[in-house]
């Protein structure tokens, strides 16, 4: 059995099974040149799948994909399927803005909007999707800062700039802002690779407490860091996937020699 | 590669040797130790127990080393498979060294006591058997050699066997308090051997391991396979 099919073997028997991303046959090119090439993967709710690689292996035009961010690049092109709750993000009649709410992402350098509050980075986001009161505007901020680990450290602080928090802390900002729009994905791509250890370990602590909700998709340089918080690890290599399985296995017997070669620093 | 991966690449090499270096050394003072018990030699018995420090300095050196790579490489898959081996096979071979240093004492105590050819032969053949266990076990690890590492248990039986045979071997000696005084050393000594071939057979276990990815015990004590 393949590892994509040990995967879903595994979500039959899940009731979140709605939250579920299955990638079947996905190519992505940016204008002549291929970056993904029959890329298959399951990401399962409740569940942190890592993606690793080396630079350049496709690992971002993956998640991209997911949330249909890839085709805002000029000359960006997918064929394939993406399965989210059963349905093709990419049929017709999907809004890429619903599916990206739906899947949201937060990337590698913190990027809150400077100059404004803490509690308005927050719901930025969701200030966008609808028109809603202060009061609930309030309501739903506190809620995704609490969700980011945040808020005891920012509720004295909500009308200060969100410039003026430290990185980790923009970090989870940026967090609690994809959170606000109550997404039920959370991609993230390497949220800790600009963050000092202490930052860094907040962070996969949050990223645990979130896989209780969300189904998280972790693209990450740091192995360590893929070996201590995912369930599930997916290894590429030039836009393939070469190994795909449980965290353990690929971390202590992979099967794959150009996985071994690569998690023990042969290459790479 | 990059160098500094390149250099614990290197030290890996360089424990695996070490690790081999001791298992030559426990395998010598083994060797010793039962030549000392059947020559009533008080100088080899002696010379043994001296030299189990060069083991148990390599056990040191190895275990401090494996450490300093789990702690500053993260070694993982392959690499971790065989940090893991190594840290095992170094204890185990540490342990055999003591066996020898054991016999070695029971050696010196037994000098001046009569002794029973039928009982120090097998004594020997026990000694023999866990002898080239030890040798096979190592090298089974050098060569990454699975077959040889699965061929362990079934050279661990016949020690068996004669480990169980010789408490009525010695209760025939009963006759002369001396000589059962003897025996019952000997008796000792066979549970050592016994010992050794158990260590060979978790080495084995560990060459599996390091081999094809799967934990599993040759041979369950608990459970022993049907006669």
């Amino acid at each position: 059995m393949s590892g994509v099919e040990a995967v879903r073997q595994e979500a039959l028997t899940d009731d979140l099974g709605s939250r579920r991303i299955e990638v079947h046959d996905l190519n992505a090119w940016f204008g002549s040149l291929q970056a993904l090439r029959d890329v298959a993967v399951v990401a399962e709710p409740q569940a942190v799948t890592s993606i690793i690689g080396p630079s350049g292996c496709g690992k971002s035009t993956l998640i991209r994909c997911i949330n249909r961010m890839h085709e805002e690049v000029l000359g960006a092109r997918v064929s394939g399927k993406v399965l989210f709750d059963g349905q093709d993000i990419y049929a017709p009649d999907v809004d890429p803005v619903e599916v990206r709410r739906r899947i949201g992402m937060v990337f590698q350098r913190a990027n809150p909007f400077p100059t404004m509050s803490v509690l308005d980075n927050a719901v930025a986001g969701l200030k966008m999707v609808g028109r809603l009161s202060r009061g609930e505007l309030r309501r739903r901020s506190e809620q995704a800062l609490r969700q980011a680990g945040l808020w005891d450290e920012v509720k004295d602080r909500l009308d200060e700039p969100g410039g003026k928090l430290s990185g980790g802390q923009q970090q989870r900002l940026c967090i609690a802002r994809a959170l606000a729009v109550e997404p039920e994905v959370l991609l993230m791509d390497e949220p800790a690779s600009a963050l000092d250890p202490a930052s860094t370990l907040r962070i996969e602590e949050l990223i645990q407490d979130l896989k209780t909700q969300f189904t998280v998709v972790l693209v990450t340089h740091n192995m360590q860091q893929a070996a201590r918080v995912a369930d599930w690890t997916l290894f590429m290599l030039y836009g393939q996937v070469v190994e795909f399985g449980p965290t353990r296995k690929i971390f202590t017997s992979p099967d794959d020699k150009r996985t071994e070669d690569y998690i023990t620093g042969r290459f790479g | 590669m990059l160098e500094t991966r390149k250099r614990f690449h290197d030290e890996l090499a360089a424990l695996q040797a070490e690790v081999m270096a001791e298992g030559q050394l426990a395998e010598r003072a083994l060797g010793r130790s039962i030549e000392a018990l059947v020559r009533k030699d008080k100088d080899l018995a002696d010379r043994v127990i001296a030299e189990d420090d060069e083991v148990d300095d390599k056990y040191m050196d190895v275990e401090r080393r494996v450490i300093d790579l789990l702690a500053m490489q993260t070694p993982v898959a392959g690499d971790l498979r065989l940090v893991s081996a190594i840290m095992h096979i170094n204890m185990h071979l540490e342990r055999v060294g003591d066996m020898a240093v054991n016999i070695s004492k029971i050696a010196k105590a037994t000098r001046e006591l009569p002794t029973d050819p039928t009982v120090l032969s097998h004594v020997e053949e026990m000694a023999d058997i866990a002898r080239s266990m030890l040798l096979t076990s190592v090298d089974a690890f050098a060569r990454r050699d699975l077959e040889a590492a699965l061929a362990l248990p079934r050279m661990d039986d016949p020690i068996d066997h004669l480990n169980r045979g010789m408490y009525r071997e010695v209760v025939g000696l009963a006759r002369d308090p001396r000589l059962l005084e003897w025996g019952v050393q000997m008796n000792m000594v066979a549970r050592q051997l016994e010992r050794v071939g158990d260590n060979a057979v978790d080495i084995g276990e560990q060459v599996a391991f390091l081999l094809t990815g799967e934990f599993r015990e040759f041979t369950d004590a608990s459970h022993p396979p049907s006669p």
